[in-house]
């Protein structure tokens, strides 16, 4: 066991951290939370060209696709510097589709499509789930119809997140209706900008925006299935492995903000760091965050030695969004009533982003598979409960 | 980083697990709880020649050299098999509070010793106030010519019925942190050992000292100086019992888990019911989340590199994680967990027991809000 980065991979984390605080600007951090930290805006694409143009957006792939061929644990560290950055640190291209097509597309596809990705020049967008198709992906109903020279698709997508600021859908789609379930799906890349697709955004309580995506006749060329065709099932559980993944770090930083609040302020003539309740609380935050760190630096670990991450993700992603959800009650509890104001409210404490944090952190626990069907994964992969 | 066992450290664990399968069977984790003494001679003389009870110190003392974290894995078997006896007491209480304060006569005398299997050692730490602090240290050692005077009351010392000797933390001066430590003789005249009947049948004692007299020259370490010794001893017997859980841990989910599979009920086994399915998941979240904790300052602690707050999380977080796993494993197995004859009990009730050790969850989050800077 070894717990700590060797020299040289701490010396690329620096490099990493130094060039993250010279090129943030208050614009890209601006963006950055108007979109829920998803890649794909202006300022988020400018940043990210620079930070890949490093080969630290797709680190562990290989040169000839424009990453270092270093450890998945150097990747991952540098996601959880980003993350505690808060520039835009989900991408589905690079994390979620490019190590999809690395692993089933067909050579084309690999010379096509891995680096741009790595260079951050595109951005794809999730589109898997769809109005009566949530948790249970198999219900899909978007029709991909052969038409010989391409595919015609008709139907709709719905809390599709990246949809507005990408360039490409990675999408689920049913190509053989008449199969039984999970054997009818195909996935392929469609360009969000083909005739026929109409995105209409859906605002969430968080603030940020989500999509409907609607299909009508629109041509998708075949060049853009992914691997085989009716895979796509296999291979979106493939990829949920590798999107199950989470760092924690922007929600880490903000136990450290209330800590140097409880710190710095007076309640009843005590400063609120010497209450007990308030010491409990907050130490116990800090053990549940290295706790993740553990369970996150663990699917690195896997990865390096030539695992795929299964059940482990499922728990990594479970812990860390339920802790995210204590780290932002807590705060809330800790600040009282100022906890309730907003960024720019007079009175606000730590720019209101316990507020704000309160909010964004209820998806936490929904999206990529729900803390149930995480659950529910650790108990019939990780200990193999009976299914019937 | 590194998430695997090396190959010596698989030896460890694969080596125990086998010795222990045969040599630590229920039957005679129970009959051990009933009996007075708690453990057996053949048992302990087996654990001796697979040379356990030097693991930790150095070769010059007999010892085998290795780490606390190689510690940290064979506890974890010893954990999962609920192994009765001194062995806690006498290699992480006592052994390596004597190699941190020990001079080197005292170190090779005593230690060469219990890596033989030939000493059993005890550290008499808390009394009536039962607190791990330095004030709640309040039996003296009075310093009378080249010898010392002990007169007081320790609480919960394990082991001490069967130690040869029992080192003892004793107050020689009036500043809250005047702590000593002496080797005592447990046959020593004036010293009064009386068994406690406890929750999970260890072996926790009274043991009174009344006037008894200690030659300077058991002095371990600086007069007045054991604290930050005392301190670490603390930390790493915490980590120690964390060790312990995370083998209980698996065992409780052993059982659980296997229940799943056999137990039908509604005309289907009890494991396809989602409600089942999600207690199993969290108690393997708690049994990973509690097992990186403890490795980590295992690890920490056998590099050498600062652990106070790696450990006290780790206490903090494994405490409650593991009596929770305890408890979901009672809630799937049903009444039958609740049986007697059912082992799930054994490692309820030291469940709770390493829980209180070496101090709560309350005690070392405090411990982790000092070392975060609240």
């Amino acid at each position: 066991m070894e717990f700590s980065f060797s020299p040289e991979e701490q010396k690329l984390l620096e490099e990493v951290r130094a060039f993250i605080k010279a090129e943030t600007t208050d614009a890209l951090l601006a963006e950055s939370e108007e979109l829920g930290h998803i890649y794909g805006g202006k300022e988020g694409r400018k940043f990210i060209k620079k930070f890949a143009s490093h080969g630290w957006l797709t680190p562990n792939w290989p040169a000839e696709y424009g990453g270092l061929g270093t450890s998945a644990t150097v990747a991952f560290a540098i996601r959880e510097e980003m993350a505690r950055a808060a520039v835009p640190l989900i991408f589905v291209a690079a994390h979620m589709a490019g190590p999809t097509i690395m692993h089933f597309g067909s050579q084309e596809m690999k010379d096509k499509w891995l680096l741009p990705i790595a260079r951050g020049e595109v951005e794809f967008c999730l589109g898997y789930t769809e109005p009566q198709a949530g948790s249970d992906l198999a219900a899909l109903r978007i029709r991909a119809v052969d038409k010989g020279d391409y595919f015609l698709l008709n139907g709709q997508k719905m809390f599709n997140t990246h949809a507005h600021v990408a360039d490409y859908h990675w999408l689920g789609t049913i190509t053989d209706p008449d199969a039984k379930k999970y054997r009818g799906m195909s996935l392929m890349i469609v360009d969000l900008k083909s005739p026929g697709i109409d995105i209409r955004p859906m605002v969430t309580m968080a603030g940020w925006q989500t999509n409907e995506v609607f299909y009508e006749d629109v041509k998708v060329p075949k060049e853009n299935l992914v691997g085989e065709l009716n895979a796509g099932f296999f291979y979106v559980m493939h990829a949920l492995d590798y999107e199950r993944m989470f760092p924690l770090a922007i929600y880490a930083r903000l136990v450290d903000e209330v800590i140097e609040y409880a710190r710095n302020t007076t309640v009843d003539g005590e400063p609120l760091a010497r209450n007990p309740v308030v010491r409990q609380k907050l130490a116990q935050l800090k053990i549940e965050i290295a706790a993740n760190r553990h369970l996150y630096y663990r699917l690195a670990h896997m990865l390096d030695h030539g695992q795929v991450p299964n059940y482990q993700a499922s728990m990594q992603k479970l812990f860390a969004t339920e802790t995210v959800q204590h780290i932002t009650n807590t705060a809330m509890e800790v600040l009282g009533m100022f906890g309730l104001l907003k960024k720019g409210s007079k009175w606000a404490v730590l720019a209101g982003n316990t507020e704000r944090y309160y909010r964004t952190s209820v998806v936490e626990t929904i999206y990529a598979g729900t803390s149930e069907i995480q659950r529910n994964i650790i108990a019939l992969r990780g200990l193999e409960l009976p299914r019937k | 980083m590194n998430y695997d066992l090396n190959e010596e450290q698989k030896m460890i664990k694969e080596s125990a697990h086998r010795f222990l399968a045969e040599a630590c069977s229920s039957d005679f984790v129970r009959e051990m709880i009933e009996d007075e003494k708690g453990f057996t001679p053949e048992f302990w003389g087996k654990m001796a020649e697979l040379g356990w009870m030097g693991l930790p110190f150095p070769e010059e003392v007999g010892g085998a050299g290795m780490t606390f974290l190689d510690l940290a894995i064979l506890l974890t078997e010893m954990g999962y098999y609920c192994v009765p006896g001194p062995f806690f007491s006498t290699v992480v209480l006592g052994g390596l509070t004597v190699l941190e304060a020990g001079n080197d006569e005292q170190k090779s005398r005593i230690l060469s010793e219990v890596a033989a299997g030939k000493r059993i050692l005890t550290l008499a730490w808390l009394e009536e106030g039962g607190t791990w602090s330095p004030e709640g240290i309040r039996l003296r050692a009075e310093s009378r010519d080249d010898q010392f005077l002990l007169s007081g009351t320790k609480l919960f010392v394990p082991d001490a019925h069967v130690a040869d000797t029992i080192v003892v933390a004793a107050r020689t001066g009036d500043a809250p942190d005047e702590i000593s430590l002496f080797e005592v003789d447990a046959n020593a005249p004036g010293v009064d050992i009386t068994l406690l009947d406890t929750l999970a049948g260890d072996k926790l004692c009274e043991v009174v000292f009344n006037n008894v007299k200690i030659p300077g020259a058991n002095l371990l370490g600086k007069e007045g100086g054991a604290w930050p010794v005392l301190n670490n001893t603390l930390l790493k017997a915490a980590v120690g019992k964390a060790a312990e859980m995370d083998g209980g841990s698996q065992k409780a989910l052993e059982f659980a888990v296997g229940y799943t599979k056999e137990r039908v009920q509604f005309d289907k086994l009890i494991g396809t019911y989602q409600a089942i399915q999600h207690h199993c998941a969290n108690m393997l979240m708690y049994a990973d989340t509690g097992h990186f904790l403890m490795a980590h300052a295992a690890w920490k602690i056998a590099e050498g590199l600062p652990f106070e707050e790696e450990a006290s999380m780790c206490k903090a977080w494994v405490s409650e994680a593991h009596r929770k796993l305890v408890a979901l494993a009672h809630q799937v197995l049903g009444g039958v967990g609740f049986m007697e004859e059912h082992d799930l009990q054994l490692y309820f009730r030291r469940a709770k027991t390493a829980e209180v050790a070496f101090g709560d969850a309350t005690f070392h989050r405090e411990r982790v809000a000092q070392a975060v800077g609240l």
